[in-house]
């Protein structure tokens, strides 16, 4: 599954199909996969995977600094599908040694990397090491700076075991916001009420803000820091094979 | 087993931050005299040598590692931890592995 041409023959194959046929391909071909849930419209996921497999395994990572409407949307997703969530969280001798040493709110003064490190990269490295395949509700317009490229389906190398492949699933790469919120509302899928309070992008509380007309939904999400395009990548339109 | 290690130029011509970062880190821990090769990807230029091996290995990060050994296909790494623990068999800190994810993985969606 994890080889190169295996993954590029099967993103070209999932890219013009739709979020349900790319989740039930996912959920056919991996038995021990999860989805990553954060408390905002990736809601949609569990609907469209709960209708496909009523087993399924998700987890959200609970920094310890979500909204209390967050968790209070966790558990009414929890209640809604009869299923379980995993909560994931931060190894408390980390977070106590981060606010020792840098308070409550270092992320203003430095960037929330380091915070962000703690809180969330290390308990989903955690996570991830317990799964063959993971899915994320990641858009191409959640960030188009950053997330233009995102495929359907991706050979995850940052979060694989040692000598060992993940992989990683994004079914809503093509959709976009409206079309998201088109399936919530047809479908009567519950949703965070914070979005009712104008937070489009949701995350820890306080580095989420509401945005307003015209902002786009990552001027929600740590405004304080300069918005700069990730150099590591390699400009794709140079990529032709 | 032959390493080549692919490095980017922006299209201004200006050197690629991370690479050069994970150069020089390669360098003090003696881990450069690993590599056998060094390429240049030009993001300007997309028959450059590292360009064409990125196409080729349907990469779309910088930097990134080949390993080759015989008769095995060819690997590729584009996490410089992974590339310093699996193949050069170097020691790496949890705090260093996450603050390199930290770079190349945009958050909003956790």
């Amino acid at each position: 599954m994890s080889s190169i041409t295996n993954i590029v023959d099967i993103d070209s194959e999932l890219a013009t199909q739709s979020p349900q046929e790319i989740l039930r391909y996912a959920l056919e071909n991996f038995d021990n996969i999860a989805i990553s849930f954060s408390g905002a419209e990736d809601v949609v996921l569990i609907d469209m995977a709960y209708k496909i497999r009523k087993d399924i395994q998700v987890f959200s990572l609970d920094t310890g600094r979500l909204h209390a409407q967050t968790y209070r949307f966790i558990e009414a997703v929890r209640n809604h599908y009869d299923i379980k969530i995993d909560l994931v969280m931060p190894e408390a001798a980390k977070v106590e040694k981060l606010v020792k040493e840098k308070g409550l709110f270092s992320f203003y003064q430095d960037d929330h990397k380091e915070c962000c490190g703690v809180r969330k990269i290390a308990p989903l490295r955690k996570q991830l090491l317990t799964v063959d395949a993971w899915i994320t509700g990641q858009r191409r317009d959640q960030s188009p700076g950053t997330r233009a490229a995102v495929p359907a389906i991706q050979d995850d190398k940052a979060f694989a075991r040692p000598d060992d492949s993940l992989t990683k699933f994004n079914p809503l790469a093509n959709w976009t916001s409206k079309q998201v919120w088109d399936y919530i509302r047809a479908n009567d899928v519950p949703y965070n009420e914070l979005h009712d309070e104008g937070f489009v992008s949701i995350g820890c509380e306080p580095c989420t803000r509401p945005t307003g007309p015209g902002q786009h939904e990552r001027e929600g999400r740590w405004w304080w820091e300069e918005a700069t395009m990730k150099e590591c990548g390699l400009h794709a339109v140079n990529i032709s094979k | 087993m032959k390493i080549t290690m692919v490095k980017k130029i922006f299209a201004d011509g200006s050197p690629c931050k991370k690479c050069g970062e994970v150069e020089d880190k390669m360098r003090a821990a003696g881990q450069l005299e690993r590599i056998d090769h060094i390429v240049i990807a030009d993001e300007s230029n997309d028959q450059s040598e590292g360009m064409l091996l990125a196409a080729e290995h349907a990469v779309d990060r910088a930097p990134f590692f080949i390993v080759e050994r015989d008769g095995e296909p060819a690997k590729i790494y584009t996490v410089y931890f992974k590339f310093v623990k699996e193949v050069l068999d170097a020691e790496t800190s949890e705090e260093d592995e996450i603050a390199e994810i930290m770079n190349d993985v945009d958050l909003d969606f956790l």
